[in-house]
């Protein structure tokens, strides 16, 4: 399976990701319709709860990682679809780069999306549920960009498997939600507690259990993707 | 004295603190996997693969 | 009850379950595959009737003859079948990790099959088991679901693997199916820790769950008796199972596009229950 490689790794994903992030920007149709979609669940949230503002405030960082999660099925979904389309993802495959590649550039370009996504709804989330960030921005960046990660690893994976089933717009949720769960219990308290405030010290293991899901599921996709796109 | 006064009204307490009764649930459990256990044994049995070609005997 | 029968009946179900696995394996081998001409009729009969037997003694030991719990009375007697279910489950899960594993170092279909197989019996013993340890929550803990860490768990892996198991009926291609299932099947047993990990620190946030731990040697024998006889279940489960998964895929083979919408739709609809 293994190539020889004119090209590094690094150079090929740089390309590839140039390349995804392009497409994402000339499609930006789609790309409005992700963000307004994934407002109006944060919307909902608080219809479905009712106007208990105390509530709402108590779960914000629970509601915006589901927002993230829902909208994450949508990104993903698209993400191989685009490459079926016209069959580019055969001339990937055959183009002198690395398997890997593909994998680190597709997870990448979603992480970027996911983001992305969520920096825009971080704003809203503090204006609609009526929370301030104790502490500050960058510990919510960085909680942002690490649960963003792991809903891209697996689902970059799941997403190239699920893109050539039956019933794919179901399966990917089907196999990604409970993959994820821990993921996310993780992102929302970390959210919750930089929302908060941490008196008791637990951001740290929540923050540490991120990183371990990361660097879990980002090797094993680096070293599964190839077998997954291979004919 | 005192000690053996607080173990035996610790074992007393220990004794009123047991759950009563609750065979209910015992044969709601028993049931259900004894059930479940059938069920999967039967489905086995209706998909068992026949040998239509090669076996004559069945 | 003396001593005697004691140790009769310890080790007479640990040989018993050990000879019925290895017989297991053996059948697996030669009486499974699909061109297989070995009469397994005595064999399986035998392996059968050890199974009820071994079932039905420790349905009694537990039932009638383990005495009653200090602070639990008569109800912890669930846990002679929701502990070994669960034991079997997580036995299983393993099982069909070195399955994928090895079926993505050498493909196989034996392994593909027996990766299957070992899902699918999986799922009956981990839900009926996750349903019985609800069951044990409402008298003990007054609620069905209290969010208990190992089950919370378990529950979360049952999914993981329903799609596990769904992804394998979506695939029609058998060698793509074998090599995507494999892949996922790696994914999701990576996840075990990390759920452990989380569900139990999501948890101990709210309070610490103390489940007594009181085991009195006639308590253990009672679970082991019924573990032994939930392992020659799981054995004759899995052999049975694996000889479907080999004669199906036998008929993908054979038939390489006279019927690829008839031939899974036979097995489409009895697996369900299971999830």
């Amino acid at each position: 399976m293994r190539r020889s490689r004119p090209i590094s790794l690094l150079k090929a994903v740089v390309v590839l990701l140039g390349k995804d992030l392009l497409i994402e920007w000339r499609t930006r149709a789609r790309l409005n319709a992700l963000i307004f979609f994934s407002l109006a669940t944060l919307l909902l949230f608080s219809f479905a709860v009712g106007p208990d503002t105390k509530l709402l405030a108590r779960n914000a960082g629970g509601y915006l990682w589901l927002a993230l999660l829902f909208a994450s099925v949508l990104a993903l979904g698209e993400s191989f679809r685009v490459e079926q389309e016209n069959l580019t993802l055969d001339g990937l495959r055959m183009a002198p780069a690395d398997a890997r590649a593909i994998f680190l550039s597709k997870a990448l370009g979603n992480t970027v999306l996911l983001v992305g996504l969520g920096a825009l709804l971080i704003p809203v989330m503090i204006a609609l549920y009526g929370v301030k960030v104790t502490l500050g921005a960058g510990p919510m960046l960085g909680i942002l960009a690490l649960g963003c990660m792991a809903v891209a690893a697996p689902g970059t994976v799941y997403s190239a498997i699920a893109n050539n089933a039956r019933a794919r717009d179901v399966l990917l949720p089907l196999m990604l939600f409970p993959l994820i769960i821990p993921a996310l219990l993780a992102a929302a308290k970390a959210t919750t507690l930089v929302l908060q405030g941490d008196p008791m010290n637990q951001l740290g293991s929540w923050s540490g259990l991120l990183i371990g899901f990361n660097l879990i599921y980002w090797g094993l996709g680096f070293v599964l993707f190839p077998r997954v796109i291979e004919d | 004295m005192s000690t053996v006064l607080e173990t035996t009204t610790l074992l007393a307490q220990v004794g009123m603190g047991r759950i009563q009764g609750g065979w209910e649930y015992i044969w709601a459990a028993y049931g259900i996997a004894w059930a479940s256990l059938s069920l999967y044994a039967l489905s086995l049995w209706i998909r068992r693969p026949i040998k239509a070609s090669r076996d004559t005997k069945e | 009850m003396s001593g005697l029968m004691n140790a009769v009946l310890q080790y007479g179900s640990a040989a018993a379950a050990l000879v019925v696995v290895g017989l297991g394996i053996r059948l697996g081998r030669k009486w499974a595959p699909v061109d297989s001409q070995m009469d397994a009729r005595p064999m399986l009969v035998g392996m059968s009737v050890a199974a009820l037997v071994l079932l039905a003694v420790g349905g009694w030991l537990g039932l009638v003859w383990s005495p009653q719990d200090r602070e639990m009375g008569d109800v912890y007697r669930i846990i002679y079948v929701h502990v070994p279910a669960m034991w079997m489950a997580m036995l299983t899960l393993v099982l069909n990790f070195a399955c994928c594993v090895s079926y993505l170092l050498k493909a196989n279909w034996k392994t593909d099959a027996l990766a299957e197989a070992s899902a699918e019996v999986g799922l009956l013993f981990g839900g009926f088991g996750l349903v019985l340890g609800a069951i044990w929550g409402r008298p003990t803990w007054g609620v069905y679901w209290d969010w208990d860490p190992r089950l919370t768990a378990m529950a979360i892996m049952l999914v993981t693997y329903t799609a596990y198991m769904a992804l394998r009926r979506f695939v029609e291609d058998p060698d793509k199916r074998a090599v995507w299932s494999s892949v996922v099947g790696i994914i999701s047993f990576a996840n075990l820790p990390i759920v452990w990990f989380s569900v139990k620190w999501w948890r101990s946030l709210h309070q610490v769950q103390s489940t007594p731990k009181t085991v009195d040697p006639e308590m253990a024998l009672s679970l082991r008796v019924n573990a032994w006889a939930f392992l020659i279940l799981l054995t004759l489960f899995l052999l049975h199972r694996y000889r479907i998964a080999l004669a199906t895929r036998e008929a993908e083979v054979a038939l390489p596009d006279a019927l690829p919408p008839d031939a899974p739709a036979s097995r489409d609809g009895n697996s369900t229950e299971v999830a």
